[in-house]
């Protein structure tokens, strides 16, 4: 008992689930890059005398600010799948026609920026035109212009070699640039910081950068998409040609001057930095951070080896010994990360169940084994393609979803004839009808939607607020499950878990962690929050008929309890049911004042016994495969009504599971009671023995109509 | 303060110790008058050196001797090597400049690059020699060519072999290295002011090998090509001017063509004149620009002048070695130095 | 059956270096003499057999820009050595054996680490540099020895009165075309680099085949520079990271070899030289300065290109991805 005392604190207390949340975040990606900066700079700094003083950074930040913008010209270019190897020639001629503005022709500090921005427009731009419209080769191509612009360089430089040695410009803001500080810090650093913020949040939250990382991770999808994608590549280009510029400017403030040297050499310093940053050839994976960071490891090496006194030679053996292993390791990494992700995500936890109640015949329990449901009728027999949850409106159409992203409506009286009455893009999973006749649904990975009697379909809410300290971002829904609707109107919906996208929700089981939540939504302010969070696979939601209050049903729990949203009990909640043999689906009401509770499958002994072993289960899902874990029973169906003192009252068994092997929702209507089932493909119908033929549940919850 | 007050406690401590032994031990001789304060002054001084590269001749045989003095004297000697970049030699001379050395040896890549960082280290208190290869800002101290006279010199040269009615024609080609580097500007001055009173002299083909040989000899392959009746050819440095004699072998046009170029005087420049690669190699005497280089540095490292006070100039005397002179007295090897 | 004139991008170079040479041949009296002939050849050889080694290793997917660097360590140290008392060919083995040793560590990164080709000899030409500078040689420039009249032979001597650069580049230039099309290792390379995934599951020793690509082309190589040192009488290691490195991928890629492997041979190299050699030799003829050939020579160079994108258009529909 100590023993089982111990394991429970420790899977209480150790958030094992983290290791996997942390590995599942896109910056993961920059792990590696990142403890090589770490370590770079632990190195140096400990080697380097003064390495972090304030002078020497400052010098850093100014190197900074050019080989930065010049990587990040390279790491756009390769984001959208290209790359520009002229890099280093178009900075050379930024920096030759800065120096020519300023030293030799006098046009000022403004004039020569334009002068120096639109160079860098019309280098990129033919670039890009040839490349994005032309579609030529990105390699071949930038390898020509490369060779282009050093030429042109080379031919312009000696006719104005003498007035860049001898000129002495006078402009403050020149000077300003090339040594002055604001507040301490190096100009220059400004100019950096501002770009590469506004290329994070271009690429990271806006279109053109959504498109223009679209097209580096697949040009032909991307062209499909109907995005431009030549013109999104000619722009790269462009940008590139800007940056390099820009960067050539700053360099030339710095030194006022410019050796023959200029540029030689800068594209494989770029291409090293963007490759060390983790950014990858061939598009798609790159990022601002990427390429800072790879920049900085540049910068931090090569300064630093230089500042040790180090040969030249030795200077560049340690150099490429360097990109071989960070590319060695990145390699690995990206290669390796996914599969420990399959790993290590699966973080059992402990969890202890009550004895579950007998169902064996004759035993008195509630839960006898009959075979109640051997005979139901059905609807759209083998049309229906998993209807998780179904309603009725007071016409008595009724409606279900399907996993083709449909809610389709089979009209009354005989439910022979169907139609689509909406796609909405993702599988329905619970439905509620409210006040106006709108359908409101759950659905899976999509969230909370209404769809109105005019078909007209209307988000909800697709978020609620984060929590504090989560490592994955759990304000979107994952899995928004099902719903009702409290007389107010605000909505009350379960997301059965924030850990596992909807087509591995059995996998939650074998976690059996608080995953899930309810939410409320309210239609007044139009946002959500989490009511209730921390719930072992929440699924379904019904609201009691005190109007203060909902039921609702912890899957993986084997709960029913009873929650206060309202009145003297606000934020209480009480367990109705404990000891389920089985596991809990959809609640809804019933036509005598109780509640029907739809089971989707039965406890066994042997994974109640693994509950309370989570290093067993930890072990099953890292060296078993998936198709060999220990799963849920999901064969047996159960229905059963309960009253809200937690009496089970009736239950209803299928028990050759020939119609109904498992059971996700129960609706009563009509004096008949429609069973639903996430993977089967009809709708049973189960004529309730001596229920009121006319009790129709929307009418229970808004009233009748006229 | 405090470490001045405590030399200078050494220093009495020495004399008077060196005053007891005197007397004590009178047959030992006695100790060099003043080479205790010499050698307690450098003890300790760090001196940074920034070559265009490690690598070649004339780095390398400063070097050996720098190093050499340095053990001796007491004062470490340090090489950032920017290995041919001049962004590299920026940063090799910011890093420099922030661990405050108390000298700098700086070999300038060209006339400009550095200027404003040399301004900035002389700022700092720190002093400045500059070898060889000058830039516009002077500092505490230059050793190496004069560069004008050399390219006087190697113009000279020229004239007597394609004066008028001297050689196959009047025509001659001028191979750059880095044309903004001082060895080029000053040189080509030098040249401009003898041909000025040489207008029969034509220059054919001005233009910019980089220093690299490969380069020089593309170029010359053309120039060749394109004026079969080539006179000679002047160049800025032997290490690269080889490349314009291969072509003019290649070419087969060894003595038409008159290579002039100038070096440090290394045995390799002297196996190329040897070759008939080059028809006159003239030596500026790097070892030579070493040791006044070295003497300078143990002056300004005892000076008590702030940095920047002074601007002194040395330059080393000029050699023409052509077949007649290769010999051992005029030629060097790295072994030599070692 | 119809046959339709569709001209690849080896015809479009074809046909724009035919242009040029009947040009220059009608404009400039001095071009189409033997002598010009044999000189045009000769300025190019060494281009050409560093073109054919790097042409090897792109049929086989991959790229190799440490070529340049290998070439002048190996061929500097084996100078050093011969100098440091070594008789020359002894030494110039040594070279040969260091060749072939950064080959199999390139080709071992490359075909069992899997890290692509690019980085890895990008790296691996500083690593080379740095080991030889380090370790074989203090001076950048290394002179040939005194007294070896077969190796001046080499790069300055005559046959026939054809110079033996021309016929080195010729020898290599037979000897990979038979390697790449009779030889089992040949079609190996065609098929690593057509689809090495697909080769692989046929049974091609895929990784054995890249090990030996980059060990076959830094020994050709190595004879490029062999021929250059005896040429220039010395070796000038800091073109290591010099730009020839791009002219000998601009020859290759220029020919038609596509960068993604499986296609090309030997011809697309000679078709891509013999643009680049006419190029140099009319211009020079022509009088134009080094520097404008530079730049003179790349627009043609990218006119090539996209005359060949405008013939043989790229469909956004079965352009490969990352193929750049």
């Amino acid at each position: 008992m100590l023993k089982e005392d111990l394991i429970r604190l420790r899977y209480k207390y150790v958030p094992d689930h983290i290791v996997g949340e942390l590995l599942a975040k896109r910056w993961m990606d920059n792990a590696i890059p990142f403890a090589a900066l770490i370590i770079a700079i632990v190195i140096f700094g400990s080697l380097v005398p003064g390495f972090f003083s304030w002078g020497n950074l400052a010098d850093y930040s100014r190197q900074f600010a050019e080989l930065g913008l010049v990587v990040l010209a390279l790491a756009i270019v390769m984001l959208s799948g290209g790359i520009d190897l002229s890099v280093g020639s178009t900075f050379a001629l930024g920096v030759l026609l800065s120096i020519i503005g300023m030293n030799a022709l006098d046009w000022g500090f403004g004039l020569t920026l334009v002068a120096v921005i639109g160079l860098g427009v019309v280098l990129g731009a033919i670039n890009g035109v040839l490349i994005g419209y032309l579609r030529l080769r990105a390699f071949l191509t930038t390898l020509v212009t490369l060779i282009t612009f050093r030429s042109i360089y080379d031919l312009v430089y000696p006719n104005f070699s003498t007035a860049i040695a001898t000129g002495m410009p006078d402009s403050p803001m020149w000077d300003l640039l090339g040594y002055g500080d604001l507040f301490g810090i190096p100009a220059s650093f400004y100019v950096i910081v501002v770009v590469a913020a506004a290329w994070h949040i271009v690429l990271s939250r806006m279109r053109p950068g959504w498109r223009l990382t679209a097209v580096g991770g697949a040009r032909r999808s991307a062209h499909n998409a109907g995005i431009n994608v030549r013109r999104t590549v000619c722009i790269t280009y462009i940008w590139s040609g800007v940056l390099c510029t820009l960067a050539g400017f700053l360099n030339a403030a710095r030194l006022s001057t410019a050796g023959t040297d200029v540029g030689i050499g800068l594209e494989i310093a770029a291409l090293t930095a963007v490759v060390l940053g983790g950014n990858s050839l061939g598009g798609g994976r790159g990022s601002v951070a990427k390429a800072v960071i790879g920049t900085i490891i540049v910068l931090i090496l090569t300064n630093g080896l230089i500042s040790l006194s180090v040969p030249g030679p030795v200077n560049s053996l340690v150099l490429g010994s360097v990109l071989i292993s960070a590319v060695f390791v990145d390699v690995r990494w990206m290669k390796n990360r996914h599969k420990l992700l399959n790993k290590v995500y699966v973080s059992p936890t402990y969890y202890k169940l009550p004895q579950a109640q007998s169902t064996k015949p004759g035993s008195g329990s509630p839960y006898a084994l009959n075979d109640k449901l051997k005979d139901v009728g059905a609807i759209g027999l083998g049309v229906i393609e998993g209807a998780e949850d179904m309603i009725l409106d007071r016409n008595d159409n009724l409606y279900c979803g399907n996993r083709h992203g449909d809610i389709m409506r089979w009209f009354a009286p005989d439910y022979t004839r169907h139609e689509i009455f909406a796609h909405v893009g993702g599988q329905p999973l619970g439905f509620a009808i409210d006040k106006d006749d709108n359908i409101n649904v759950c659905i899976g990975g999509m969230g909370l939607y209404k769809v109105t009697q005019d078909r007209e379909i209307i988000k909800l809410s697709d978020e609620t607020n984060r929590s504090l300290f989560s490592v994955v971002d759990d304000s979107r829904l994952r899995l928004a499950d099902d719903l009702d609707i409290a007389p107010d109107g605000r909505i009350f919906f379960s997301e059965a878990t924030t850990r596992f996208e909807m087509h591995e929700w059995p996998v939650d089981a074998l976690e059996s962690r608080g995953n899930g939540r309810i939410i409320c939504y309210d239609p007044k302010t139009g946002k959500s929050h989490t009511e209730i969070p921390n719930l072992i696979f929440p699924n379904g939601i019904c609201m009691c008929h005190d109007g203060q209050s909902l039921l609702f049903a912890e899957t993986w729990g084997c709960t029913v309890q009873r929650y206060w949203f309202d009145g003297p009990k606000k934020g209480q909640s009480e367990v109705l049911i404990a000891d389920a043999p089985g596991y809990p689906d959809n609640i809804n009401r019933a036509s005598d004042g109780t509640y029907w509770l739809a089971f989707v499958g039965m406890r066994s002994p042997a994974l109640d016994l693994a509950l309370t072993m989570p290093g067993f289960r930890r072990r099953m899902a890292r060296r078993c495969a998936p198709d060999a874990w220990m799963y849920p029973n999901l064969n047996t169906g159960l229905v059963i009504k309960f009253n809200e003192k937690g009496e089970v009252l009736e239950s209803l068994w299928d028990l050759g599971g020939q119609k109904h092997p498992m059971i996700t929702s129960i609706r009563e209507h009509k004096g008949v009671l429609y069973l639903g089932g996430i993977y089967n493909n009809r709708i049973g119908t189960y004529q309730i023995p001596g229920a009121d033929p006319n009790w129709c549940a929307v009418d229970t919850y808004w009233g009748a109509k006229a | 303060m405090k470490s001045r007050f405590l030399t200078k406690l050494a220093v009495a401590a020495t004399v008077a110790l060196s005053a007891v032994t005197v007397t004590k031990a009178q047959d030992t001789g006695l100790d060099q008058v003043g080479r205790a304060e010499y050698f307690e002054a450098l003890k300790g001084k760090r001196v940074v050196f920034i070559p265009i590269s490690m690598g070649f001749d004339l780095t390398e045989s400063w070097a050996a001797i720098f190093r050499k003095d340095a053990a001796k004297l007491g004062y470490t000697f340090d090489i950032k090597d920017p290995n041919w970049s001049t962004d590299a030699g920026t940063k090799a001379l910011t890093a420099a400049i922030s661990e405050k050395p108390d000298l700098l040896i700086v070999h300038n890549p060209d006339i400009q690059s550095y200027a404003r960082l040399l301004t900035r280290a002389q700022d700092d208190g720190i002093k400045v020699l500059q070898i060889n290869m000058p830039s516009v800002t002077t500092t505490d101290s230059y050793v190496g060519a004069d560069w004008v006279e050399l390219g006087e010199a190697e113009a000279n040269a020229l004239v007597d072999k394609c004066g008028t009615g001297k050689g196959p024609s009047t025509k001659i080609a001028f191979v750059q290295g880095v044309v903004t580097g001082a060895a080029n500007i000053y040189l080509k001055h030098g040249i401009m002011n003898v041909l000025a009173q040489h207008p029969e002299i034509q220059i054919v083909s001005d233009q910019a090998a980089n220093y690299d040989p490969a380069k020089a000899r593309a170029i010359m392959e053309t120039v060749l090509q394109q004026h079969p009746d080539l006179c000679g050819a002047v160049g800025v440095w032997d290490s690269q001017d080889v490349g314009i004699g291969a072509a003019v072998e290649a070419a087969g046009k060894q003595g038409q063509v008159y290579v002039v170029t100038s070096g440090g005087g290394n045995q390799n420049g002297c196996d190329n004149v040897e070759k008939g690669l080059l028809s006159m190699n003239i030596s500026y005497n790097s070892p030579l620009m070493g040791h006044i280089a070295a003497q300078q540095i143990a002056e300004l490292l005892t000076s008590s002048d702030a940095a920047g006070s002074r601007k002194a100039n040395y330059f080393t005397p000029l050699t023409p070695i052509t077949k007649e002179n290769v010999n051992r007295r005029n030629c060097w090897t790295m072994e030599d130095l070692q | 059956m119809a046959t339709k004139l569709k001209l690849t991008q080896e015809g479009v170079v074809f046909v724009l270096a035919a242009l040029l040479f009947v040009g220059f041949s009608l404009v400039l009296d001095r071009f189409l003499t033997v002598g010009n002939i044999i000189a045009l050849v000769q300025s190019v050889s060494i281009l050409g057999i560093l073109s054919l080694g790097m042409a090897f290793v792109v049929i086989g997917r991959g790229i190799d820009l440490a070529m340049v660097a290998t070439m002048v360590v190996a061929v500097a140290w084996g100078l050093v050595l011969s100098r440091s008392g070594l008789p020359l060919g002894a030494a110039l083995l040594l070279g040969a054996g260091f060749v072939v040793l950064i080959g199999i560590l390139t080709g071992i990164i490359v075909a069992y680490a899997e890290i692509p080709a690019i980085f890895t000899t990008l790296a691996m030409g500083s690593i080379v540099y740095g080991i030889g500078r380090t370790f074989f040689f203090q001076i950048d420039v290394q002179n040939t020895p005194v007294g070896y009249a077969w190796f001046d032979f080499l790069g300055r001597g005559t046959m026939g009165g054809v110079p033996v650069p021309v016929f080195a580049f010729a020898c290599v230039a037979l000897v990979v075309f038979l390697m790449l099309r009779y030889t089992r290792f040949g079609r190996f390379v065609y098929a690593t680099g057509d689809n090495p995934l697909a080769a692989r599951v046929t049974g091609v020793p895929t990784r054995v085949v890249m090990v030996a690509q980059y060990v076959i082309t830094g020994l050709i190589a190595y004879l490029a520079g062999i021929v250059m040192a005896a040429n220039v009488s010395g070796m000038n290691t800091r073109i290591y990271n010099s730009t020839m490195i791009y002219d000998v991928l601009l020859v290759v890629v220029l020919g038609g070899i596509g960068l993604s492997g499986g296609r090309g041979g030997v011809r697309n190299v000679l078709v891509g030289t013999a643009l680049v050699g006419i190029l140099l030799n009319g211009m020079t003829i022509l009088n134009i300065g080094y520097t404008a050939q530079n730049l003179i020579k790349s627009v043609i160079l990218l006119g090539a290109i996209v005359i060949d994108t405008l013939i043989n258009p790229r469909d956004e529909q079965t352009a490969q991805q990352g193929d750049i």
